[in-house]
């Protein structure tokens, strides 16, 4: 295997080793896990996790684990995505699996930026932001990705930054056993075309919120990190289930 | 003997088709049920062409023996085919030398059931007046029909035989009763013998029956997702996974699909996709038939790898196709398309289904430490395969033996030609799975390819023509043919007989790209105005 690709500094890496250090918790109790990646830098972690993975193409990922999921329902799977692959050419997907509370986790690594083709603006780009696709300023608002998740249906939807890895190593935990479609949002400094984490000294924590309004309103700002909604549903697997046999 | 009955959407024809077939079926005739309708709920017009013959048929006729008007607008369409009795309703006063009138309507509103009874009674007439036994009549209405309709139903079959006292004809019982199936379920049940456990599809006609026989059936889990691009990774999961999982759609749904099977190709993965054929380009006309496509699902993807590719040549032959093919997709770990039409799926025909088995595959699903050597390069170009909770990596990139990324440039071109190599062996395969259909009349030939076969076949029999059948079209196989020869398609430039020309094949085209399927008549008359 390649060493590790990611520019030095990278918020890609705190969202590894908290993940390893997530995902082997959750072995140890003995759940089996596979993940999948889309296009993009995060796409790699595949490649750099000890895990049963697919590498699959842009923004796919969610379908691809329901497809998983449904086929071997024992397995814990969870699906990285970066802002580009979930919330550009793959937010059709992301929305329908919140809707169905298919039981799979999306880690979405969110720095705002195209990294892999040299920094163009994305879905979460801020308006007026110059790169090489908009040398006159974005003129695009931004989408808030957890609004989109709790508007959509999504039974747990967090926020974490990367600098704080061991609070998103509980997030991430949590995420994974809860039942029902989990997303977690974490924002990564891009070093080269997005750095971000001077926003250490702004972000702040809240606690979960008792309604999905409350939710929307805690993340609204975009530096609010924690756990803002989870609920019990029934899941998109347990109605097929019941529905086929 | 070829009947037609036509009227509007929402008068309940096609399911009138499907009945008046079942009768025949009963009687132990072959039958051949052709749909044709608009891309509409109500009103306009549909038609519904059922044709029974004792001899072995899988087309339907141009020219009518009876045509059963449930709308009195219908006729004019319809009058220039009828060769033998019209039947309709006695408040219509169409003008025809052998009818049979009934007065349907009052019947149906005199035992106060809701207007679609008007097709079981219209049928009713059809088969009183043929001398076909009021039994039968009731025995496939009532399987046909839900029990909340069925008593209805009845009601109004015996309404007509008790007071119609017609006779035009004696259709007569000449064998064994004889099951009825569409495209759809044949289809449905050659994956399911081969192993299928998820199917997902958004609807798209003339695909969506399949969906919606499989969502019935509990021996496969059927889905709708949001699009087609999620249908096919949803089966890439499964098949990830390590379940047979397949796909359904027609043009527009497939070029969304074109990225995945790219994908499916790169990683290895097997996912049959059922490619049902409607005439386009784009939206065109999407409740009618074509054969247009047949270049693009050669070719549906970027990159190159072994795809698998056949097309049915009957209803019957698409069961053993879709089976063949997912097990074909699992044994080279490749996508595989089943290229078929409208005219296929939505068409309905006696057949006994069966032969089918899942061939087995040996897939690795065990916990290790180490990483599971997927992409190990092999002669054959055919890995072993591994499903999660097993250490398996599969990857979109360019990969080593292991599954991960590279760009090594040695590495990658070993991994290149390991993938091609499978395409080799499954040329070998296919080669003895009757890559095309020859039979021997004459010198001369007519050529064809999909479900003109039913119309070829019998036009050839009967002036003397060789007939071969493409069904396999990658790897393609071309028969060897001399002497004249005829090629039939359903699309404007010959995309069959393009293929044979660069062999050095001269022909002529015989080709439609009306949306309609070609008739036994219409192939006959195109061939005797070539020959004059």
């Amino acid at each position: 295997m390649d060493r590790i690709s990611w520019c030095p500094g990278c918020g890609n890496f705190a969202i590894l080793r908290a993940f390893e250090k997530a995902s082997q918790r959750v072995m140890e109790e003995g759940y089996d896990i596979a993940v999948s990646s889309g296009i993009g830098c995060h796409g790699k972690i595949s490649d750099y996790l000890n895990l049963p993975s697919f590498h699959v193409t842009h923004g796919r990922v969610p379908p691809f684990l329901t497809g998983l999921k449904l086929a071997n329902p024992k397995l814990i799977v969870v699906g990285f995505s970066g802002d580009g692959d979930g919330l550009n050419e793959g937010a059709e997907h992301l929305v329908h699996a919140a809707r169905r509370n298919t039981d799979i986790t999306i880690i979405l690594h969110n720095n705002g930026v195209f990294g892999l083709t040299t920094g163009q603006v994305t879905a979460t780009s801020p308006k007026g932001r110059k790169s090489k696709s908009t040398p006159y300023g974005n003129p695009e608002y931004p989408i808030n990705a957890c609004q989109l998740m709790l508007a959509s249906g999504a039974t747990f939807v967090a926020r974490v930054f990367a600098r704080e890895q061991k609070k998103m190593a509980e997030v991430f935990y949590r995420a994974m056993k809860h039942r029902g479609f989990s997303f977690v949002e974490v924002l990564q400094p891009c070093v080269s075309f997005n750095n971000f984490w001077d926003l250490r000294k702004e972000v702040f924590w809240v606690e979960k919120a008792e309604s999905v309004y409350e939710a929307m309103r805690m993340c609204e700002d975009i530096r609010a990190c924690g756990v803002f909604y989870a609920e019990e549903k029934e899941t998109y697997e347990d109605a097929v289930w019941k529905s086929t046999f | 003997m070829n009947v037609c009955i036509a009227g509007a959407a929402g008068d309940g024809i096609r399911g009138a088709g499907v009945i008046l077939g079942k009768i025949f079926g009963e009687l132990g005739y072959s039958v051949f049920v052709y749909q044709e309708y608009q891309s509409r709920i109500r009103g306009g017009h549909n038609a519904s062409v059922v044709r029974a013959s004792e001899k072995e048929i899988n087309s339907h006729g141009y020219y009518y023996d009876a045509l059963i008007c449930l709308r009195d607008y219908v006729f004019e369409k319809h009058a220039e085919r009828l060769r033998g009795v019209l039947i309709c309703d006695s408040s219509f006063g169409l003008e025809h030398e052998a009818k049979v009138e009934f007065p349907i309507n009052e019947t149906v509103e005199r035992l106060n059931l809701p207007d679609i009874s008007k097709n079981i009674a219209a049928i009713s007439v059809f088969c009183k007046s043929f001398g076909i036994e009021a039994e039968v009549v009731k025995s496939v209405v009532r399987e046909s029909l839900g029990k909340s309709a069925e008593e209805q139903n009845i009601e109004v079959v015996r309404a007509v035989y008790e007071n119609l006292d017609i006779s035009v004809g004696q259709i007569r019982r000449v064998g064994e009763g004889k099951e009825l199936v569409s495209g759809a379920e044949a289809i449905a049940e050659g994956m399911l013998d081969a192993g299928l456990k998820f199917y997902y599809a958004y609807p798209m006609t003339p695909a969506t029956p399949i969906l919606h026989v499989l969502a019935a059936d509990s021996r496969c889990v059927a889905l709708q997702p949001e699009s087609e691009i999620a249908a096919i990774m949803m089966a890439i999961g499964s098949a990830f996974g390590g379940e047979r999982a397949a796909v359904g759609t027609s043009g527009g749904g497939f070029a969304l699909m074109s990225e995945s099977i790219s994908l499916a190709g790169m990683a290895e993965i097997p996912v049959l996709i059922i490619l049902a054929q409607r005439s386009g380009p784009s939206t065109g006309m999407a409740t009618f038939t074509a054969q247009q496509d047949l270049y693009f699902a050669l070719n549906p993807a970027h990159g190159e790898f072994p795809l698998i590719v056949a097309s049915p040549l009957t209803i019957e032959d698409s069961y053993r196709l879709s089976g063949e093919l997912l097990n074909l997709a699992w044994e080279f770990q490749t996508p595989a398309v089943l290229l078929t039409e409208k005219h296929i799926t939505e068409s309905h025909t006696t057949a006994k289904l069966g032969g089918v088995v899942k061939r087995e595959v040996e897939i690795f699903r065990e916990r290790s430490r180490e990483v599971f050597r997927r992409y190990e390069i092999t002669e054959s170009g055919v890995s072993p395969y591994a499903s999660p909770p097993a250490l398996v990596k599969a990857n979109s990139n360019e990969h080593d033996e292991y599954g991960f990324t590279t760009d090594d440039a040695e590495i990658a071109a070993e991994m290149y030609a390991k993938r091609m190599r499978k395409g080799e062996e499954i040329a070998k395969a296919v080669a003895n799975l009757e890559p095309y259909v020859e039979m021997r009349n004459g010198k001369d030939w007519i050529v064809t390819w999909g479900s003109n076969f039913g119309a070829v076949k019998e036009v050839a029999e009967e002036m003397g023509y060789s007939v071969a059948a493409v069904r396999f079209m990658r790897p393609l196989f071309l028969p060897k043919i001399s002497g004249e020869v005829f090629c039939v398609e359903c699309n404007y430039s010959g995309l069959l007989s393009k293929f044979l020309e660069a062999e050095g094949v001269k022909l002529k085209r015989i080709l439609r790209w009306d949306g309609r399927p070609f008739t036994p008549e219409e192939i006959r008359r195109e061939v005797e105005r070539w020959t004059e």
